[in-house]
């Protein structure tokens, strides 16, 4: 018997069973019970009537630096962590122009590494004319936060990755080197924040 | 139980519910307690798991958090006209408006102990439950966490000072009582709106930079869909007092022992109707405003909803409301035909009408944009779009049926309202003729843009055309509504009410009305979390745990 028959066999049951008592049991405080257990069971019964579909989580994606062969990799993890963990798409967009946030769209273009760098771990360091909010005021003018620290919290691999998919996606080289991604573990000696 | 103001101390049945629970669950959990994921050594635990395959942490937060919300909204929601009751019998001097409103909070002292001991279980699970989560939010939202201790402290002693004050507050100290109701009000939508802050930030978080801990408290507080679901739940409460009240006054009806206690919840049983419907009517609009905000905010978030795997959902949300408007209308036509002797032959074309104009809407709400189909159905049809119900199934029909049947409600409580009376005001004939103007061009407005809307891009209709359509049913409910007030206050009463004769079946339906109420809450509970998919905190915080999906409908359904 399948989860879906199991439930339908419960939900007939409840349904009787209410049809049931309202026959035969006078009771009004039974009957008023029997009556809710038949609109319940008939509410069960039409939801289990309509296409069943559950909504299943993606596959985890984990910074394997491993796992990363040339600069594309980098980018498409850099990708995944714009879309994901570093919640860049919570505000900003890519060529559709309705985010909350500055489009960014050819930023990896128009934009140094170096800028790119301190825009993430400095955000206030300096505010291009561009990313100033114009027109009408937003409801919700977010403030760009400090990506390097919490709640976002990327580490310097996943910011330098963030950096090559947006230069990857403007269709500029990407100009991080694969040298400079630090290996996990405690023995790293890069040094962190600069470029 | 007696009190010593005279009152009777009951134990309610949820208060009964709840300690079977509670017994239950205190012997059952820690013999099921498990670990989903083990932490590695000095690592902290993100998530543990109760009886898992029998229950699972998920399934238990989501029955302890229903029952919460469901009881919190009672108790938010009745206070409310529990107040304008009070001052309904200040202002015309019947005692029967201060004692249904004593009976209401009657209804409320009980609940209020029970929704706390349900917000107290539900806090310990979610820690136990999941620490990582709680940890997460205690760290964005802990100032709001004490502001809500505070306000929880004031309206527990405002609640105790209400109720237990209320037959010492009478004569020259009852406007000190009505400031409390005041006061209780106040404390209560605070209560209501800074939980709505934790809730809404989960689904559409906003980043929050390197602040001060109230400003980053205030700046999550502040999210986009926070407002929309305040003054969503704000009516909603109101809708499900009301309409819980009026089954307990049909389930009292049912079991009166004398004609008094019949007479008395028949009343009661129509005011409670009279405020669920009154809260009813502007409901859809805030529903409507909150899904924009989610469209504006996360468009996938809005297709999941809308379009997505909970597509279906909103089929199910339209029998339940449709069931709703039946059940209130029957509930009226009922009371015109049993309180109002000699009614039944006047009223009979009418009403035949509106409950086809009703039906025709239901069937026009509840169709599926596509349809379940087999491989050579779908072909026939040209697709899993009906050539003909398909037209049906879009936005465009569906905002126009909606905002017909608010139309066809509010006439019939207009109905109600006029049955028995003789106007006798000289421009009375001026006034019926214009209600039945406005209302006419109404109905046609709404019906054009419904046409018209499929013929223009998607977002004129959402931004003009559904708006115009609201704000057109609204101009209705704020012109008849006055006009009809002024008409009857000189109208004369040809045929007195008589309460206490309508048939059981009344009070069944207003049993069945809260049962709708509670289960489109329900329903809806699951769409908002579901809406989520497998985010904590949505694009913030991912949920690892093994339940990290959304159980197909069915399945939630008789969850519920």
């Amino acid at each position: 018997m399948t989860e879906v028959q199991l439930l339908q066999t419960i939900g007939l049951s409840v349904l009787g069973l209410g049809g049931a008592i309202l026959l035969f049991v006078k009771a009004r405080f039974v009957r008023v019970v029997a009556f809710v257990s038949i609109v319940l069971g008939g509410f069960t019964l039409v939801a289990l009537s309509i296409p069943q579909m559950a909504s299943l989580p993606p596959a985890v994606e984990k910074f394997d630096v491993a796992s990363i062969k040339d600069k594309k990799d980098l980018a498409a993890i850099g990708q995944k962590i714009f879309f994901g963990k570093g919640q860049c798409a919570l505000c900003h967009t890519i060529g559709t122009g309705e985010g909350r946030c500055p489009d960014l769209k050819g930023v990896g273009a128009k934009l140094t590494r170096g800028f790119l760098y301190e825009s993430l771990t400095q955000p206030q360091a300096y505010i291009y004319k561009d990313y100033e909010h114009v027109g009408q005021p937003k409801f919700f003018p977010a403030k760009m936060p400090y990506i390097n620290k919490k709640p976002i919290a990327l580490s310097n691999n996943e910011i330098l990755a963030v950096i090559a998919f947006l230069q990857n996606m403007s269709g500029e080289a990407v100009t991080i080197e694969l040298s400079e991604i630090e290996a996990p573990g405690p023995a790293s000696t890069a040094k962190k924040g600069e470029l | 139980m007696e009190t010593g103001n005279g009152d009777r101390f009951e134990i309610c049945p949820q208060q009964i519910y709840a300690a079977l629970f509670l017994m239950l669950f205190t012997v059952a959990a820690p013999l099921g307690l498990a670990w989903a994921q083990e932490a590695p050594a000095g690592a902290a635990t993100e998530y543990r798991d109760i009886l898992p395959g029998i229950l699972g942490s998920r399934n238990l937060i989501w029955i302890i958090a229903q029952q919460h919300l469901l009881l919190a909204g009672f108790v938010l929601g009745v206070p409310i006209f529990a107040w304008v009751c009070e001052i309904v019998g200040v202002r015309t001097r019947d005692p029967r408006y201060d004692t249904l409103a004593k009976e209401f909070t009657k209804l409320l002292t009980s609940a209020y102990a029970t929704t706390a001991l349900f917000g107290g279980i539900l806090l310990f699970l979610l820690l136990g439950l999941y620490p990582k989560l709680m940890v997460y939010l205690t760290d964005v939202f802990f100032p709001s966490f004490i502001v809500y201790s505070v306000l929880f402290l004031l309206e527990t002693a405002t609640l105790y000072l209400y109720w237990y004050g209320w037959d010492t507050m009478q004569g020259g100290k009852k406007g000190l009582h009505l400031f409390l109701g005041f006061l209780l009000n106040v404390f209560a939508f605070f209560i209501m709106i800074v939980p709505n802050s934790w809730a809404t930030f989960q689904a559409s978080p906003v980043v929050i930079t390197e602040s001060n801990m109230w400003a980053r408290a205030w700046a999550a507080t502040w999210n986009p869909t926070w407002w929309p679901v305040n003054v969503h739940r704000l009516i909603a409460n109101v809708v499900l007092g009301g309409f819980i009240c009026g089954a307990y006054a049909g389930l009292k009806y049912l079991m009166a022992q004398n004609q008094a206690e019949r007479v008395h919840y028949d009343w009661m049983g129509y005011v409670g109707n009279f405020i669920g419907v009154f809260g009813m009517l502007p409901l859809p609009f805030a529903g409507y405003w909150l899904m924009r905000e989610i469209y504006q905010y996360n468009q996938q978030m809005g297709i999941t909803l809308m379009g997505g795997f909970l597509s279906w959902l909103f089929i199910l949300q339209a029998i339940l409301i449709g069931i709703l408007f039946l059940g209130a209308n029957y509930y009226f036509w009922l009371g015109i035909m049993y309180r109002i002797p000699g009614s039944e032959a006047k009223y009979r074309k009418p009403i035949m009408a509106m409950l086809v104009i009703l039906l025709v809407c239901l069937g026009v709400w509840m169709t599926p944009h596509s349809l379940v189909a087999s491989l050579e159905e779908a072909r026939k049809m040209g697709g899993t779009h009906h050539p003909l119900l398909g037209v049906f199934g879009v936005m465009s029909a569906k905002m126009t049926v909606v905002n017909v049947m608010i139309l066809v409600t509010f006439m019939s409580f207009v109905m109600y309202w006029r049955a028995g009376k003789q106007e006798t005001a000289t421009w009375a004939k001026a006034a019926k003729i214009g209600q039945g103007v406005i209302l006419g061009v109404a109905t046609i407005v709404v019906v054009v843009l419904g046409v018209w809307g499929y013929f223009v891009p998607a977002i004129t209709r959402i931004n003009f055309f559904s708006t115009t359509q609201v704000l057109v049913v609204l101009f209705v409910l704020l012109t008849i509504t006055p006009l009809t007030a002024l008409v009857l206050k000189s109208a004369k009463t040809t045929t007195d009410m008589v309460w206490g004769i309508m048939p059981p079946r009344a009070a069944y339906a207003l049993v069945l009305n809260a049962v709708m109420v509670i289960l489109l809450m329900t329903l809806m509970g699951y769409a908002r979390s579901s809406s989520r998919v497998h985010w904590h905190v949505y694009g913030v915080m991912q949920d690892t745990s093994p339940y990290a999906y959304s159980p197909a409908l069915g399945y939630a359904a008789a969850f519920m």
